[in-house]
């Protein structure tokens, strides 16, 4: 069926002593979606987190500290190393207390190895103006009547300095732009003003013994033995992180596993000495937890059926619940019913909404017109083989389902590619098999003769993307009133499974209706307008009548339904047909593309006459330059392929096809369960 | 004629180009404002997508309108 799994909503009530193997049990089952407990329930409290959790939590923040230290991070396609249960358990505490102290001594060490190269850094720049200095470092401090001013200048100082100072020394550095000037501490003053006038930048003065290369010289020695010490932290880190990494990784997991079940009580509702679990699950398992309730836990726990889920729509908000007092409509889970092919497509749908409990869910429509559409528009062969190639291996490499959803598209659309491009169109990279008139094909540039028709019966290209642009674009309208006439059709059965039959008739059939009759009027509009059709005179007006008969009443039902602005929806319908052309003239417009490489490449550089299949003027350089052209051409159209084909492809059915009949705006039906990654209960 | 079937051309190439400009002055205001709101919440990729591909129909109807000029040609 293409409405979602219906659901059952169902009370677990138990004595609080039997709560720690209900948990387990319903994590088990894998079917079983819990609502979250209201507060307010009178007579209740929310449940206490089981006793494990405080444990597990606090081992758990010491594990991922250590991962922090060590540098663990969860990598996708990395080796996993699987480590079961028993293991975690027995050695986890063990491995945690012995680590714990091996890491932070190590980390320690690395850090303050780090901050004293810092240290050593800012102070080997500090020293690097007065490298220049012929001073020892002890000569610029430790005086009582003189006053050391170092640092830059713009300009030379030293002319000044004689005019307005009494007694100075004054140094400068080999470019002259770093000077050291002493004087006596009452003209401190006077030499600060005559500085600032050459724009000095102070520079603190160093403190220390020793000349400023011999300090510089110790400082680097240091700084080796440091560096050294850091990398051999560093190293430590490492081989710790090799030795440990699977284990850490693994009982991470299974820790947040059991801090996840110990706190799922929170969830709950509890009163002194018992516990009541409020949650939806699939009708059909209903019997299934209800008899692994029984086994595992006998008559300590009681499953209450409290309401099968109806899909039909109530407009007041509150009503009767199973714990007897009033409460808002609950919303019921989403369960999307589908095999495994489409799926892969679910994705997609999600990507705009995910469908109600009592509305079709649209991705089996869209798995199968999604790649249909695709691979007409990329419609050819030479492409669509490799799009086959490429979608069937990332669906065996790729685990993030952006990359899933890519490659399931490339994978169905390329199948369809190739069927259309062999059949319909008998073209590989915008060459037709058979022999064409003025035209490269296959035939001629291999010197064969490859038939119209296989076997006399199997058509081998049946339409010319650019010469038979008409008629593509009149299989297009068509193509396009058929998938709205669906999407109408499944809003129809929208409205009947939600309203009732009256209701979706007004609403839905009367488009349909609208739609049916704009089908038939569209032979006598083109007939009219564009091409003279083979429409006889009677046979026009016949088809009027009818679309008349089917459109006013049409139009009638709508504004009945939907008032009058409905038919200011008329021309939104007519636009959503036209918009299914861009099927026709996305391929012709890759078809121009590959055409216009193959020209370049073939019959501008090469000189191959289309006609005789021989080659004007053939040489080694020519050959390459074409081979490169043809090659990046086609890559192009390639890539411009997946792009436009598949956005286009997309956008078709989320804003024509979903906007007849989709809502969306469920909750996805999400179950108790564990997902073990690293980590196996065997 | 020669001179019927350059204006031809020059009309498909004015339906094809004007569109083309009409439909990327819409795509930009929605697709900035789309990314805008996907940067406060990645599930609005889907409806972001689709709203700012809806503009695209302008230039579909122009290439239509253009191949329809161009098999008179």
């Amino acid at each position: 069926m293409l409405l979602p799994e219906q659901m059952t909503r169902v009370l677990v009530v138990g004595s609080k002593d039997s709560l720690q193997q209900t948990i387990e049990t319903l994590y088990g089952l894998e079917s079983v979606h819990l609502v979250d407990f209201s507060a307010e329930e009178p007579g209740f409290s929310l449940g206490a987190p089981l006793s494990v959790a405080s444990e597990a939590s606090q081992k758990l923040l010491k594990l991922r500290a250590m991962e922090r230290d060590l540098d663990i991070q969860q990598i996708n396609g990395k080796e996993i190393e699987i480590v079961s249960v028993d293991k975690i358990l027995s050695e986890v505490d063990n491995t945690i207390s012995t680590l714990e102290a091996q890491v932070f001594g190590i980390v320690e060490t690395k850090a303050s190895a780090q901050a004293r190269m810092h240290e050593i850094d800012s102070r080997k720049k500090q020293l690097k103006p007065f490298l220049s200095m012929p001073l020892s470092l002890e000569l610029y401090s430790g005086y009582k009547s003189l006053t050391v001013l170092s640092g830059y200048v713009r300009m030379d100082p030293t002319k000044l300095v004689q005019e307005s100072l009494s007694q100075y020394e004054i140094s400068t550095g080999e470019d002259g732009k770093f000077i050291v000037l002493f004087v006596p501490k009452e003209e401190t003053a006077e030499a600060q003003k005559v500085l600032v006038q050459c724009g000095f930048t102070e520079v603190p003065s160093p403190t220390g013994t020793g000349t400023p290369q011999e300090v510089l010289k110790k400082l680097d020695e240091e700084y080796d033995l440091e560096t050294k010490a850091s990398e051999e932290a560093v190293k430590k880190i490492e081989e710790l992180r090799e030795k440990h990494e699977g284990f850490i990784l693994a009982s991470d997991e299974q820790l947040s596993i059991d801090v996840e079940k110990a706190e799922t009580p929170l969830r709950l509702g509890a009163t002194a000495h018992a516990f009541a679990a409020d949650a939806w699950v699939p009708s059909e398992e209903v019997p299934r937890i209800e008899k692994a309730l029984a086994e595992k836990l006998g008559d300590k726990v009681y499953l209450d059926v409290i309401e099968v889920a109806e899909r039909k729509e109530h407009h007041e908000p509150k009503v009767e619940s199973g714990l007897g007092h009033e409460e808002p409509r609950a919303i019921v889970p989403t369960k999307q019913n589908n095999g495994k092919t489409v799926k892969r497509f679910e994705f997609l749908t999600d990507m705009v909404s995910t469908p109600r409990y009592n509305e079709i869910d649209p991705t089996a429509v869209l798995a199968i017109t999604f790649p249909i559409f695709f691979g007409l528009m990329v419609g050819d062969m030479g492409y669509g083989i490799p799009f086959i190639i490429l979608g069937a291996l990332g669906l065996r490499r790729c685990i993030s389902n952006e990359w899933r959803v890519i490659a399931t598209m490339l994978f169905y659309g390329g199948i369809w590619a190739t069927i259309f491009g062999f059949f319909l169109f008998g073209e590989a990279y915008g060459l037709h098999f058979a022999l064409q008139a003025h035209e490269l094909s296959w035939s001629s540039l291999l010197g064969l003769d490859i038939p119209n028709k296989l076997f006399g019966v199997i058509p081998v290209g049946i339409y010319d993307k650019l010469s038979d642009a008409k008629m593509l674009l009149f299989i297009a309208i068509w193509i396009g009133i058929v998938h709205i006439g669906i999407g109408l059709g499944l809003g129809f059965y929208n409205k009947v499974v939600r309203h009732g039959f009256k209701h979706a008739f007004m609403e839905k059939f009367s488009w349909l209706m609208i739609l049916a009759g704009g089908a038939f009027l569209f032979p006598v509009l083109l007939d009219m307008l564009i091409a003279p059709w083979l429409l006889t005179d009677s046979l026009s007006t016949l088809l009027m009548v009818i679309a008349l008969v089917l459109m006013l009443p049409g139009i009638l039902l709508a504004i009945k339904a939907e008032g009058p602005t409905s038919i200011l929806e008329l021309p939104g319908i007519m636009s959503n047909v036209i918009s299914y052309t861009r099927l026709a003239a996305i391929g012709m417009s890759k078809a121009g593309l590959a055409l216009a490489f193959n020209t370049i490449g073939f019959v501008t550089l090469l000189g191959l006459d289309p006609e005789t299949s021989l080659f004007a003027h053939f040489d080694v350089v020519m050959f390459i330059i074409a081979l490169v052209i043809l090659i990046v051409g086609h890559l192009t159209v390639f890539i411009l392929g997946v792009l436009s084909a598949g956005m286009h492809s997309i956008r078709l059915h989320y804003v024509e096809l979903f906007q007849k009949f989709y809502e969306g705006g469920g909750v996805k039906f999400n179950p108790l369960k564990v997902v073990r990654k690293r980590t196996s209960e065997r | 004629m020669a001179t019927d079937a350059g204006l031809i051309a020059i009309g498909a190439g004015v339906a094809v180009g004007l569109c083309g400009i009409a439909s990327a002055m819409a795509e930009k205001d929605i697709g900035s404002a789309a990314v805008g709101a996907m940067a406060e919440d990645e599930k609005l990729f889907g409806k972001g997508l689709i709203l700012t591909v809806i503009p695209e129909t302008i230039v579909i109807f122009g290439l239509v309108m253009a191949i329809l000029l161009w098999t008179k040609m």
